[in-house]
Protein backbone atom coordinates (compact mmCIF):
# COMPACT_ATOMS: atom_id res chain seq x y z
CA UNK A 1 0.00 0.00 0.00
CA UNK A 2 1.52 3.36 -1.06
CA UNK A 3 1.11 6.02 1.60
CA UNK A 4 -1.64 8.19 1.88
CA UNK A 5 -3.08 10.87 4.54
CA UNK A 6 -6.52 9.89 5.83
CA UNK A 7 -9.14 12.66 6.52
CA UNK A 8 -12.32 12.12 8.27
CA UNK A 9 -14.75 15.36 7.34
CA UNK A 10 -17.90 15.47 9.54
CA UNK A 11 -20.34 16.95 6.86
CA UNK A 12 -20.64 16.61 3.37
CA UNK A 13 -19.87 20.11 2.00
CA UNK A 14 -16.07 19.41 3.77
CA UNK A 15 -16.33 16.42 2.02
CA UNK A 16 -16.70 17.77 -0.98
CA UNK A 17 -14.33 20.84 -0.24
CA UNK A 18 -11.48 18.01 0.64
CA UNK A 19 -11.66 15.95 -2.53
CA UNK A 20 -11.73 19.24 -4.41
CA UNK A 21 -8.76 20.76 -2.88
CA UNK A 22 -6.46 17.41 -3.15
CA UNK A 23 -7.90 16.75 -6.96
CA UNK A 24 -7.20 13.41 -8.72
CA UNK A 25 -5.23 11.94 -6.08
CA UNK A 26 -8.11 11.95 -3.34
CA UNK A 27 -10.46 9.18 -3.23
CA UNK A 28 -13.57 8.81 -1.31
CA UNK A 29 -13.71 5.97 1.15
CA UNK A 30 -16.93 4.48 2.55
CA UNK A 31 -16.91 0.55 4.07
CA UNK A 32 -13.03 0.80 1.52
CA UNK A 33 -14.46 -3.30 1.01
CA UNK A 34 -13.15 -3.27 -2.67
CA UNK A 35 -10.88 0.27 -2.40
CA UNK A 36 -8.24 -1.78 -0.07
CA UNK A 37 -8.06 -4.75 -2.17
CA UNK A 38 -7.15 -2.47 -4.74
CA UNK A 39 -4.56 -0.35 -2.89
CA UNK A 40 -2.89 -3.34 -1.40
CA UNK A 41 -1.66 -4.54 -4.52
CA UNK A 42 -1.31 -0.83 -5.77
CA UNK A 43 -3.64 -1.18 -8.43
CA UNK A 44 -5.57 2.29 -6.65
CA UNK A 45 -2.34 4.27 -4.97
CA UNK A 46 -4.57 7.61 -3.77
CA UNK A 47 -2.32 10.00 -1.96
CA UNK A 48 -5.50 11.35 0.45
CA UNK A 49 -8.42 9.44 1.43
CA UNK A 50 -11.46 11.04 2.47
CA UNK A 51 -13.55 8.64 4.70
CA UNK A 52 -17.81 9.21 4.15
CA UNK A 53 -17.89 7.04 7.33
CA UNK A 54 -18.29 10.83 9.04
CA UNK A 55 -21.14 11.40 6.92
CA UNK A 56 -24.89 10.77 8.89
CA UNK A 57 -26.48 12.03 6.12
CA UNK A 58 -24.92 9.47 3.74
CA UNK A 59 -26.30 6.52 5.85
CA UNK A 60 -29.69 5.12 6.23
CA UNK A 61 -32.63 5.03 4.24
CA UNK A 62 -36.65 7.02 3.93
CA UNK A 63 -39.26 6.97 1.85
CA UNK A 64 -39.49 10.84 -0.38
CA UNK A 65 -42.89 12.62 0.07
CA UNK A 66 -43.51 11.16 -3.66
CA UNK A 67 -43.04 7.58 -2.52
CA UNK A 68 -39.69 6.93 -3.84
CA UNK A 69 -37.01 5.09 -1.74
CA UNK A 70 -33.91 6.76 -1.03
CA UNK A 71 -30.88 5.02 0.68
CA UNK A 72 -27.97 6.47 1.36
CA UNK A 73 -24.92 5.74 -0.41
CA UNK A 74 -22.68 4.75 2.59
CA UNK A 75 -25.65 2.21 3.94
CA UNK A 76 -24.02 -0.60 4.67
CA UNK A 77 -25.58 -4.56 3.23
CA UNK A 78 -26.08 -5.30 6.72
CA UNK A 79 -28.22 -2.21 7.26
CA UNK A 80 -30.16 -3.18 3.86
CA UNK A 81 -30.42 -6.56 5.15
CA UNK A 82 -32.60 -5.36 8.46
CA UNK A 83 -34.30 -2.78 6.95
CA UNK A 84 -37.90 -3.95 6.62
CA UNK A 85 -38.87 -2.56 3.04
CA UNK A 86 -42.28 -3.24 2.16
CA UNK A 87 -43.26 -4.59 -1.60
CA UNK A 88 -41.29 -4.94 -4.28
CA UNK A 89 -38.26 -2.71 -2.74
CA UNK A 90 -37.73 -5.95 -0.35
CA UNK A 91 -35.78 -7.86 -3.36
CA UNK A 92 -33.21 -4.93 -2.35
CA UNK A 93 -32.66 -6.46 0.85
CA UNK A 94 -32.30 -10.25 -0.72
CA UNK A 95 -30.01 -9.09 -2.68
CA UNK A 96 -27.84 -7.57 -0.36
CA UNK A 97 -28.34 -10.88 2.24
CA UNK A 98 -27.02 -12.91 -0.61
CA UNK A 99 -23.59 -11.53 -1.72
CA UNK A 100 -19.96 -11.73 -0.57
CA UNK A 101 -20.11 -12.94 3.05
CA UNK A 102 -21.16 -12.00 6.15
CA UNK A 103 -18.40 -9.92 7.44
CA UNK A 104 -17.68 -7.90 4.37
CA UNK A 105 -21.21 -7.16 4.44
CA UNK A 106 -20.63 -5.48 7.40
CA UNK A 107 -18.11 -3.13 6.10
CA UNK A 108 -19.73 -2.75 2.40
CA UNK A 109 -21.97 0.26 0.73
CA UNK A 110 -24.45 -0.02 -1.97
CA UNK A 111 -23.02 3.34 -3.06
CA UNK A 112 -19.80 1.93 -2.87
CA UNK A 113 -20.58 -0.89 -4.91
CA UNK A 114 -21.85 1.48 -7.48
CA UNK A 115 -18.57 3.77 -7.76
CA UNK A 116 -16.61 0.36 -8.13
CA UNK A 117 -18.98 -0.31 -11.16
CA UNK A 118 -17.67 -4.00 -11.27
CA UNK A 119 -19.78 -5.55 -13.77
CA UNK A 120 -19.73 -8.64 -11.61
CA UNK A 121 -21.45 -7.22 -8.69
CA UNK A 122 -25.01 -7.37 -7.74
CA UNK A 123 -25.62 -3.78 -7.30
CA UNK A 124 -24.84 -2.10 -10.64
CA UNK A 125 -27.32 -4.65 -11.89
CA UNK A 126 -30.06 -4.54 -9.66
CA UNK A 127 -29.92 -0.63 -9.93
CA UNK A 128 -29.90 -0.43 -13.95
CA UNK A 129 -32.82 -3.05 -13.80
CA UNK A 130 -35.03 -1.49 -11.17
CA UNK A 131 -34.89 2.24 -12.85
CA UNK A 132 -32.89 3.56 -10.27
CA UNK A 133 -31.04 7.04 -10.48
CA UNK A 134 -28.52 8.35 -8.21
CA UNK A 135 -27.62 11.99 -6.61
CA UNK A 136 -24.16 13.10 -6.25
CA UNK A 137 -22.27 16.06 -4.69
CA UNK A 138 -18.88 17.70 -5.64
CA UNK A 139 -17.57 21.45 -5.86
CA UNK A 140 -19.37 21.85 -9.25
CA UNK A 141 -22.70 21.47 -7.84
CA UNK A 142 -25.05 18.26 -7.34
CA UNK A 143 -26.78 16.58 -9.71
CA UNK A 144 -28.84 13.60 -10.57
CA UNK A 145 -28.09 10.62 -12.97
CA UNK A 146 -29.92 7.96 -14.04
CA UNK A 147 -28.55 4.53 -13.21
CA UNK A 148 -28.24 3.44 -16.59
CA UNK A 149 -26.25 6.36 -17.49
CA UNK A 150 -24.29 5.98 -14.36
CA UNK A 151 -22.18 3.10 -15.91
CA UNK A 152 -19.56 3.97 -18.76
CA UNK A 153 -19.79 1.26 -21.53
CA UNK A 154 -16.30 0.92 -21.42
CA UNK A 155 -16.25 0.45 -17.72
CA UNK A 156 -15.88 2.72 -14.77
CA UNK A 157 -18.45 5.70 -13.69
CA UNK A 158 -18.85 8.64 -15.20
CA UNK A 159 -18.79 10.62 -11.81
CA UNK A 160 -16.01 13.05 -12.35
CA UNK A 161 -13.04 13.51 -10.48
CA UNK A 162 -14.23 14.63 -6.27
CA UNK A 163 -17.71 14.03 -7.19
CA UNK A 164 -19.48 12.19 -4.11
CA UNK A 165 -22.38 9.87 -5.14
CA UNK A 166 -25.05 10.54 -2.11
CA UNK A 167 -28.27 9.30 -2.62
CA UNK A 168 -29.85 5.84 -4.44
CA UNK A 169 -33.41 6.49 -5.27
CA UNK A 170 -35.46 3.29 -6.09
CA UNK A 171 -38.49 4.21 -7.79
CA UNK A 172 -41.90 4.10 -5.89
CA UNK A 173 -43.84 0.86 -4.78
CA UNK A 174 -46.06 1.36 -7.76
CA UNK A 175 -43.65 1.27 -10.55
CA UNK A 176 -43.64 -2.54 -10.96
CA UNK A 177 -46.17 -5.32 -9.56
CA UNK A 178 -43.02 -7.27 -9.63
CA UNK A 179 -39.37 -7.91 -9.69
CA UNK A 180 -36.86 -10.70 -9.30
CA UNK A 181 -32.92 -10.77 -9.08
CA UNK A 182 -31.16 -13.97 -10.01
CA UNK A 183 -27.77 -14.87 -10.40
CA UNK A 184 -25.23 -17.44 -11.18
CA UNK A 185 -22.06 -18.05 -9.53
CA UNK A 186 -19.45 -20.94 -9.09
CA UNK A 187 -19.41 -20.55 -5.27
CA UNK A 188 -21.62 -18.72 -2.76
CA UNK A 189 -19.57 -15.56 -1.87
CA UNK A 190 -18.19 -15.36 -5.62
CA UNK A 191 -19.04 -12.20 -7.77
CA UNK A 192 -21.76 -13.39 -10.74
CA UNK A 193 -20.76 -15.22 -13.84
CA UNK A 194 -24.23 -13.19 -15.01
CA UNK A 195 -26.83 -11.61 -12.82
CA UNK A 196 -30.58 -10.87 -14.44
CA UNK A 197 -33.30 -8.54 -13.03
CA UNK A 198 -36.37 -8.77 -14.33
CA UNK A 199 -39.14 -5.55 -13.04
CA UNK A 200 -42.27 -5.51 -14.55
CA UNK A 201 -45.88 -3.94 -14.02
CA UNK A 202 -49.06 -5.63 -15.08
CA UNK A 203 -52.05 -4.14 -15.71
CA UNK A 204 -56.24 -4.36 -14.96
CA UNK A 205 -56.55 -7.64 -16.98
CA UNK A 206 -52.92 -9.35 -15.51
CA UNK A 207 -51.18 -8.40 -19.11
CA UNK A 208 -47.78 -7.08 -19.17
CA UNK A 209 -47.89 -3.63 -19.50
CA UNK A 210 -44.03 -2.29 -18.94
CA UNK A 211 -40.94 -4.44 -18.70
CA UNK A 212 -37.59 -4.47 -17.91
CA UNK A 213 -34.85 -6.74 -18.55
CA UNK A 214 -30.96 -5.72 -17.59
CA UNK A 215 -28.16 -8.43 -17.12
CA UNK A 216 -24.80 -7.89 -15.53
CA UNK A 217 -21.39 -9.72 -15.95
CA UNK A 218 -21.64 -9.73 -19.88
CA UNK A 219 -20.09 -6.23 -20.60
CA UNK A 220 -18.00 -3.68 -19.09
CA UNK A 221 -21.50 -2.08 -18.07
CA UNK A 222 -25.15 -3.38 -17.16
CA UNK A 223 -26.78 -4.58 -20.10
CA UNK A 224 -30.85 -3.64 -20.89
CA UNK A 225 -32.39 -5.88 -22.97
CA UNK A 226 -34.52 -3.82 -24.93
CA UNK A 227 -35.82 -5.39 -27.58
CA UNK A 228 -36.48 -8.31 -24.87
CA UNK A 229 -38.55 -6.01 -22.44
CA UNK A 230 -40.61 -4.69 -25.46
CA UNK A 231 -41.72 -8.16 -26.70
CA UNK A 232 -43.13 -9.06 -23.05
CA UNK A 233 -45.69 -5.94 -23.21
CA UNK A 234 -49.31 -6.15 -23.79
CA UNK A 235 -49.09 -10.23 -23.51
CA UNK A 236 -50.08 -12.82 -20.68
CA UNK A 237 -46.94 -14.96 -20.47
CA UNK A 238 -47.26 -18.42 -20.58
CA UNK A 239 -44.40 -20.95 -19.34
CA UNK A 240 -43.48 -21.18 -23.36
CA UNK A 241 -43.51 -17.37 -23.91
CA UNK A 242 -41.11 -17.47 -21.13
CA UNK A 243 -38.85 -19.72 -22.50
CA UNK A 244 -38.78 -17.84 -25.76
CA UNK A 245 -38.46 -14.56 -24.15
CA UNK A 246 -34.74 -16.77 -22.76
CA UNK A 247 -33.77 -17.54 -26.19
CA UNK A 248 -34.40 -13.94 -27.74
CA UNK A 249 -32.38 -12.32 -24.67
CA UNK A 250 -29.71 -14.90 -25.16
CA UNK A 251 -30.13 -13.54 -29.09
CA UNK A 252 -29.86 -9.82 -27.98
CA UNK A 253 -27.50 -9.84 -25.08
CA UNK A 254 -24.80 -12.80 -26.54
CA UNK A 255 -25.43 -13.60 -30.09
CA UNK A 256 -23.18 -16.73 -30.98
CA UNK A 257 -21.44 -14.67 -32.98
CA UNK A 258 -19.83 -12.51 -29.92
CA UNK A 259 -19.64 -15.58 -27.81
CA UNK A 260 -16.26 -16.69 -28.83
CA UNK A 261 -14.78 -18.43 -26.07
CA UNK A 262 -16.10 -21.13 -24.20
CA UNK A 263 -16.86 -18.88 -21.05
CA UNK A 264 -18.66 -16.47 -23.38
CA UNK A 265 -20.88 -19.49 -24.75
CA UNK A 266 -21.44 -20.56 -21.20
CA UNK A 267 -22.50 -16.97 -19.80
CA UNK A 268 -24.62 -17.20 -23.02
CA UNK A 269 -26.80 -20.26 -21.74
CA UNK A 270 -26.61 -18.91 -18.82
CA UNK A 271 -28.43 -15.27 -19.75
CA UNK A 272 -31.33 -17.81 -21.18
CA UNK A 273 -31.73 -19.68 -17.86
CA UNK A 274 -31.55 -16.64 -15.82
CA UNK A 275 -33.83 -14.55 -17.68
CA UNK A 276 -36.17 -17.33 -17.56
CA UNK A 277 -36.06 -17.56 -14.25
CA UNK A 278 -35.68 -13.89 -13.32
CA UNK A 279 -39.32 -13.33 -15.64
CA UNK A 280 -41.03 -16.45 -13.94
CA UNK A 281 -40.52 -15.27 -10.33
CA UNK A 282 -41.23 -11.51 -11.06
CA UNK A 283 -44.72 -12.67 -12.60
CA UNK A 284 -45.43 -14.81 -9.77
CA UNK A 285 -44.91 -11.77 -7.60
CA UNK A 286 -47.03 -9.57 -9.66
CA UNK A 287 -49.82 -11.96 -9.85
CA UNK A 288 -50.00 -13.36 -6.15
CA UNK B 1 1.33 8.87 11.60
CA UNK B 2 -1.57 9.60 13.57
CA UNK B 3 -2.89 8.28 17.26
CA UNK B 4 -5.76 6.26 17.57
CA UNK B 5 -7.21 4.59 20.63
CA UNK B 6 -9.30 1.29 20.15
CA UNK B 7 -10.59 -1.01 22.83
CA UNK B 8 -9.28 -4.53 22.97
CA UNK B 9 -11.67 -7.05 24.52
CA UNK B 10 -12.26 -4.55 26.82
CA UNK B 11 -9.04 -2.74 27.32
CA UNK B 12 -8.23 0.73 25.75
CA UNK B 13 -5.12 0.78 23.43
CA UNK B 14 -3.61 3.66 22.01
CA UNK B 15 -1.11 4.27 19.52
CA UNK B 16 0.78 6.62 17.39
CA UNK B 17 0.32 4.13 14.01
CA UNK B 18 0.98 4.46 10.27
CA UNK B 19 -2.23 5.46 8.42
CA UNK B 20 -1.87 1.94 6.61
CA UNK B 21 -2.34 -0.18 9.57
CA UNK B 22 -4.69 -2.48 9.26
CA UNK B 23 -7.26 -3.48 11.93
CA UNK B 24 -5.28 -6.56 12.16
CA UNK B 25 -2.28 -5.38 12.05
CA UNK B 26 -3.26 -2.51 15.30
CA UNK B 27 -4.72 -6.45 17.32
CA UNK B 28 -1.45 -8.32 16.84
CA UNK B 29 1.54 -6.22 16.67
CA UNK B 30 0.45 -3.28 18.90
CA UNK B 31 -2.10 -4.52 21.16
CA UNK B 32 -0.52 -8.10 21.02
CA UNK B 33 -3.48 -9.97 20.46
CA UNK B 34 -2.62 -13.11 18.18
CA UNK B 35 -5.08 -15.32 18.27
CA UNK B 36 -6.76 -13.08 15.12
CA UNK B 37 -4.53 -14.93 12.66
CA UNK B 38 -3.19 -13.44 9.14
CA UNK B 39 -4.17 -15.64 6.57
CA UNK B 40 -4.70 -14.63 3.02
CA UNK B 41 -4.84 -10.55 3.34
CA UNK B 42 -7.25 -10.16 0.66
CA UNK B 43 -11.01 -10.78 2.62
CA UNK B 44 -10.94 -14.25 1.63
CA UNK B 45 -10.19 -16.81 3.78
CA UNK B 46 -11.90 -15.15 7.27
CA UNK B 47 -8.70 -16.12 9.74
CA UNK B 48 -8.73 -12.61 10.79
CA UNK B 49 -12.52 -12.67 11.76
CA UNK B 50 -13.27 -9.50 14.51
CA UNK B 51 -16.29 -8.57 16.16
CA UNK B 52 -16.03 -4.47 15.71
CA UNK B 53 -18.92 -2.84 18.30
CA UNK B 54 -21.06 -6.17 17.82
CA UNK B 55 -20.40 -6.26 14.30
CA UNK B 56 -18.35 -9.13 12.09
CA UNK B 57 -15.62 -7.73 10.04
CA UNK B 58 -12.48 -9.14 8.39
CA UNK B 59 -9.90 -7.05 9.82
CA UNK B 60 -7.46 -7.52 7.28
CA UNK B 61 -9.39 -5.20 4.73
CA UNK B 62 -10.25 -2.51 7.32
CA UNK B 63 -8.16 0.27 8.20
CA UNK B 64 -7.60 0.97 11.96
CA UNK B 65 -8.06 4.06 11.13
CA UNK B 66 -11.26 3.47 9.91
CA UNK B 67 -12.91 1.93 13.17
CA UNK B 68 -10.90 4.78 15.35
CA UNK B 69 -12.29 4.69 18.87
CA UNK B 70 -14.62 1.88 18.47
CA UNK B 71 -14.65 -1.65 21.12
CA UNK B 72 -13.35 -4.98 19.48
CA UNK B 73 -13.81 -8.01 20.39
CA UNK B 74 -11.19 -10.88 19.31
CA UNK B 75 -11.41 -14.39 20.17
CA UNK B 76 -9.36 -13.86 22.89
CA UNK B 77 -12.48 -12.03 23.85
CA UNK B 78 -14.89 -14.88 24.09
CA UNK B 79 -13.24 -16.57 27.26
CA UNK B 80 -10.70 -14.41 29.34
CA UNK B 81 -11.04 -15.63 32.50
CA UNK B 82 -9.59 -19.06 31.50
CA UNK B 83 -6.20 -17.77 29.70
CA UNK B 84 -3.03 -17.57 31.69
CA UNK B 85 -0.04 -15.76 29.87
CA UNK B 86 0.55 -15.89 27.04
CA UNK B 87 4.37 -17.26 27.20
CA UNK B 88 3.60 -20.07 28.91
CA UNK B 89 1.60 -21.81 26.18
CA UNK B 90 3.94 -23.04 23.59
CA UNK B 91 3.57 -25.49 20.81
CA UNK B 92 6.15 -27.81 22.84
CA UNK B 93 4.06 -27.64 26.32
CA UNK B 94 0.83 -28.29 24.52
CA UNK B 95 2.28 -31.06 22.36
CA UNK B 96 2.84 -33.80 25.32
CA UNK B 97 -0.38 -32.78 26.98
CA UNK B 98 -2.59 -35.10 26.64
CA UNK B 99 -5.25 -32.69 27.44
CA UNK B 100 -5.07 -29.81 25.90
CA UNK B 101 -7.61 -27.61 28.03
CA UNK B 102 -5.66 -29.17 31.09
CA UNK B 103 -2.17 -27.05 29.38
CA UNK B 104 -4.32 -23.84 28.93
CA UNK B 105 -5.44 -23.90 32.96
CA UNK B 106 -8.98 -24.30 31.15
CA UNK B 107 -12.55 -26.06 32.33
CA UNK B 108 -14.70 -26.50 29.29
CA UNK B 109 -17.06 -25.01 31.54
CA UNK B 110 -15.35 -22.02 31.56
CA UNK B 111 -15.11 -22.12 27.45
CA UNK B 112 -17.55 -20.36 25.43
CA UNK B 113 -20.29 -22.46 23.91
CA UNK B 114 -18.92 -22.40 20.80
CA UNK B 115 -15.11 -23.03 21.71
CA UNK B 116 -16.47 -26.34 23.77
CA UNK B 117 -17.93 -27.38 21.13
CA UNK B 118 -15.70 -27.11 18.67
CA UNK B 119 -13.62 -28.94 21.04
CA UNK B 120 -16.24 -31.59 21.47
CA UNK B 121 -17.03 -31.88 18.25
CA UNK B 122 -13.38 -32.09 17.03
CA UNK B 123 -13.98 -29.24 14.64
CA UNK B 124 -10.49 -28.05 14.03
CA UNK B 125 -7.43 -30.07 13.55
CA UNK B 126 -4.67 -27.18 12.80
CA UNK B 127 -6.75 -24.55 14.00
CA UNK B 128 -5.67 -21.80 11.89
CA UNK B 129 -9.17 -20.51 10.53
CA UNK B 130 -10.86 -21.53 14.07
CA UNK B 131 -10.57 -18.23 15.85
CA UNK B 132 -12.41 -17.10 12.73
CA UNK B 133 -14.76 -19.05 12.13
CA UNK B 134 -15.50 -18.52 16.10
CA UNK B 135 -15.84 -15.13 15.41
CA UNK B 136 -18.34 -15.10 12.62
CA UNK B 137 -20.53 -18.27 14.48
CA UNK B 138 -20.58 -16.56 17.61
CA UNK B 139 -22.15 -13.29 15.70
CA UNK B 140 -24.32 -15.47 13.39
CA UNK B 141 -25.65 -17.52 15.87
CA UNK B 142 -26.66 -14.73 18.36
CA UNK B 143 -28.83 -12.93 15.51
CA UNK B 144 -29.91 -16.37 14.31
CA UNK B 145 -30.55 -18.66 17.35
CA UNK B 146 -31.96 -21.61 15.44
CA UNK B 147 -30.21 -22.01 12.10
CA UNK B 148 -30.09 -25.07 10.01
CA UNK B 149 -26.94 -26.68 8.73
CA UNK B 150 -27.53 -24.98 5.34
CA UNK B 151 -27.63 -21.88 6.90
CA UNK B 152 -24.52 -22.16 8.92
CA UNK B 153 -22.98 -23.15 5.68
CA UNK B 154 -23.86 -20.34 4.05
CA UNK B 155 -22.77 -18.02 7.32
CA UNK B 156 -19.31 -19.58 6.91
CA UNK B 157 -19.06 -19.10 3.30
CA UNK B 158 -16.89 -16.32 3.60
CA UNK B 159 -14.20 -18.49 6.15
CA UNK B 160 -12.09 -21.04 4.81
CA UNK B 161 -10.51 -24.37 6.14
CA UNK B 162 -8.31 -26.76 4.53
CA UNK B 163 -8.38 -29.33 6.88
CA UNK B 164 -11.29 -30.61 8.32
CA UNK B 165 -13.77 -30.38 5.08
CA UNK B 166 -16.23 -28.47 7.25
CA UNK B 167 -18.41 -31.14 8.62
CA UNK B 168 -17.12 -31.58 11.86
CA UNK B 169 -17.45 -27.18 12.31
CA UNK B 170 -20.84 -27.49 11.06
CA UNK B 171 -21.57 -30.11 14.02
CA UNK B 172 -20.16 -27.68 16.66
CA UNK B 173 -21.68 -25.12 15.37
CA UNK B 174 -25.80 -26.84 15.21
CA UNK B 175 -24.54 -28.33 18.96
CA UNK B 176 -23.18 -24.88 20.33
CA UNK B 177 -26.56 -23.16 18.62
CA UNK B 178 -28.08 -25.70 21.07
CA UNK B 179 -26.47 -24.81 23.90
CA UNK B 180 -26.75 -21.03 23.79
CA UNK B 181 -30.31 -21.96 23.29
CA UNK B 182 -30.44 -23.36 26.75
CA UNK B 183 -28.77 -20.57 28.30
CA UNK B 184 -30.34 -18.28 26.99
CA UNK B 185 -33.50 -19.41 27.83
CA UNK B 186 -31.99 -20.06 31.23
CA UNK B 187 -31.10 -16.14 31.80
CA UNK B 188 -34.63 -15.65 30.29
CA UNK B 189 -36.27 -17.51 33.20
CA UNK B 190 -33.86 -16.07 35.86
CA UNK B 191 -34.70 -12.70 34.93
CA UNK B 192 -38.54 -13.86 34.99
CA UNK B 193 -38.27 -15.03 38.43
CA UNK B 194 -36.60 -11.53 39.23
CA UNK B 195 -39.20 -9.67 38.04
CA UNK B 196 -41.60 -11.53 39.86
Amino acid sequence: MKAFTFLAPEALDEAVALLDRHGRDARPIAGGQSLLLAMKDRIARPSVLVSLAGLADLRGWRYSPSGELEIGAATTYAALISAQFGGWHGEISAVAADLADRPVRTMGTIGGALCQADPRFDMPALAVGLGASVDTASAGGARTIPAAELFAASGGTVLGPGEILTTVRFPTLGAFSGVAFEKFRQRVFDAAVVSAVCGLRLDADARVADARIVLGAVAQAPVIAQRTGRQMTGRTLTEHDIAELGAAAMEEVLPVSQAMSSFHRYQRELVGVLVRRAITRALDQARS
Amino acid sequence: MQQITLTINGKSVTAEVDERTLLLEFIRDVAGYTGTHNGCMEARCGCCAVEVDGEIVKSCNVLALQVAGRSVTTVEGLSPQRLRPLEHITTQSLAGVYKPLDALGADAKDLHPLQSAFHRKHALQCGFCTPGMLMVLKDYLEDNPEPTREDVRRAISGNLCRCTGYQHIVDAAMDAAQQMRVAAAGADSTADAADA
